[in-house]
C-alpha cells in the first residue's frame, strides 16, 4: 500500500523488508511501557534506515477522557511521540542487526533522546477508531546527531508530518 | 600563477556572493533573529558567535547538502566553525 499526497512526499519510497513485528517484538526494542507504549505493529522495517507501523485509536484510552471531555481528539504530540518510537525501532533493529541478530532482541537500553521537533504540522484531528499508519525515513547523520522525517496517516489523508533529530546512544 | 585584475575582481566577485548566500541559507534555515547582511565573514557559528549550538549542526549540514550538494562528514565538522570555513568548504567542492 503506498500513500502519494500532492505536495506531500511520502515519508518512505516502498518499504523493502516487509516483515511483521508485534507489540511484543516492539516491547523487546524500546523501553516504553504503559501508559506510554503507543506503537500496535510494525509492519515493514528496513534496520537502520526506514519503518512503517500501525496504530489504532480506540475510545478506551485513558488519555481521550482528558483530551477533551466530549470531543475526544488523539493529541497530535503523542502522534509525534509515535513517530519518535518508531525511529526507535529503526535504529534498534540496525543495533540486533549489527549484534549478528536477526531483527528483534533486547536492545531498549540503548534507545537515545528525541534532541529536536521541528516543523510539526497537524493536517487533521485524529479520532476514536481511527487507525493511524506511520512512517518514517532515517536522514542526515552529524555526530550522533540523526535526522528523521515522518509521518502518519489516517486512510487517504495525511495528518502529520514532521522533522525529529534523535540521539543514537552506543553501548551502556 | 598571477592574476589579471579583472580575473582578481570577478573571484572575490563570486566569494561574496557565495558567502551572502550561505548567510541567507543560515538565516532562513535556523530561522535566526538576525540580518543575513550584518554576519561577517569570519563571525564564529557557535558560542559568542551566532549562539547556533549542536542540534543546529546537523539542520546546518543538511542545508549545505540540500543548497550546495556538499555533505560535511563527522571528520569535516570544523568546516562549520566559522562561514568563512563553510564557504571554503563549499567553494572546494564546486573547483
Amino acid at each position: 500500500m503506498s500513500l502519494v499526497v500532492a505536495g506531500v512526499p511520502p515519508a518512505t519510497a516502498p518499504v523493502p523488508t516487509v516483515r511483521s513485528l508485534s507489540a511484543d517484538d516492539i516491547a523487546r526494542l524500546l523501553p516504553h511501557r504503559y501508559p506510554f507504549f503507543l506503537l500496535d505493529r510494525v509492519t515493514a522495517v528496513e534496520p537502520g534506515v526506514s519503518a512503517e507501523a500501525i496504530k489504532n485509536v480506540s475510545a478506551a484510552d485513558p488519555v481521550l477522557a482528558g483530551h477533551f471531555p466530549g470531543r475526544m481528539i488523539y493529541p497530535g504530540v503523542l502522534l509525534v511521540e509515535c513517530v519518535a518510537q518508531l525511529a526507535a525501532v529503526v535504529y534498534g533493529t540496525a543495533a540486533v542487526q549489527a549484534a549478528g541478530g536477526d531483527l528483534v532482541g533486547d536492545v531498549a537500553h540503548r534507545v537515545g533522546y528525541l534532541a529536536e521537533i521541528r516543523q510539526a504540522k497537524f493536517r487533521k484531528p485524529v479520532l476514536p477508531g481511527d487507525q493511524v499508519v506511520l512512517r518514517v525515513q532515517s536522514g542526515a547523520r552529524v555526530g550522533s546527531l540523526i535526522s528523521v522525517s515522518g509521518q502518519a496517516s489516517v486512510d487517504r489523508d495525511v495528518v502529520l508530518t514532521v522533522r525529529l533529530a534523535v540521539t543514537e546512544r552506543g553501548e551502556q | 600563477m598571477s592574476l589579471t585584475l579583472e580575473q582578481a575582481r570577478t573571484r572575490a566577485r563570486a566569494r561574496q556572493e557565495l558567502t551572502g548566500e550561505v548567510k541567507r541559507l543560515l538565516v532562513d534555515r535556523l530561522a535566526l533573529d538576525v540580518d543575513p547582511d550584518l554576519i561577517g565573514d569570519d563571525q564564529p557559528l557557535f558560542g559568542r558567535g551566532l549562539e547556533l549550538d549542536s542540534i543546529d549542526t546537523l539542520e546546518l549540514a543538511m542545508a549545505i547538502e540540500e543548497r550546495f550538494g556538499v555533505t560535511i562528514t563527522d571528520d569535516e565538522t570544523e568546516s562549520l566553525l566559522s562561514l568563512n570555513r563553510l564557504a571554503d568548504r563549499v567553494q572546494a567542492n564546486q573547483s
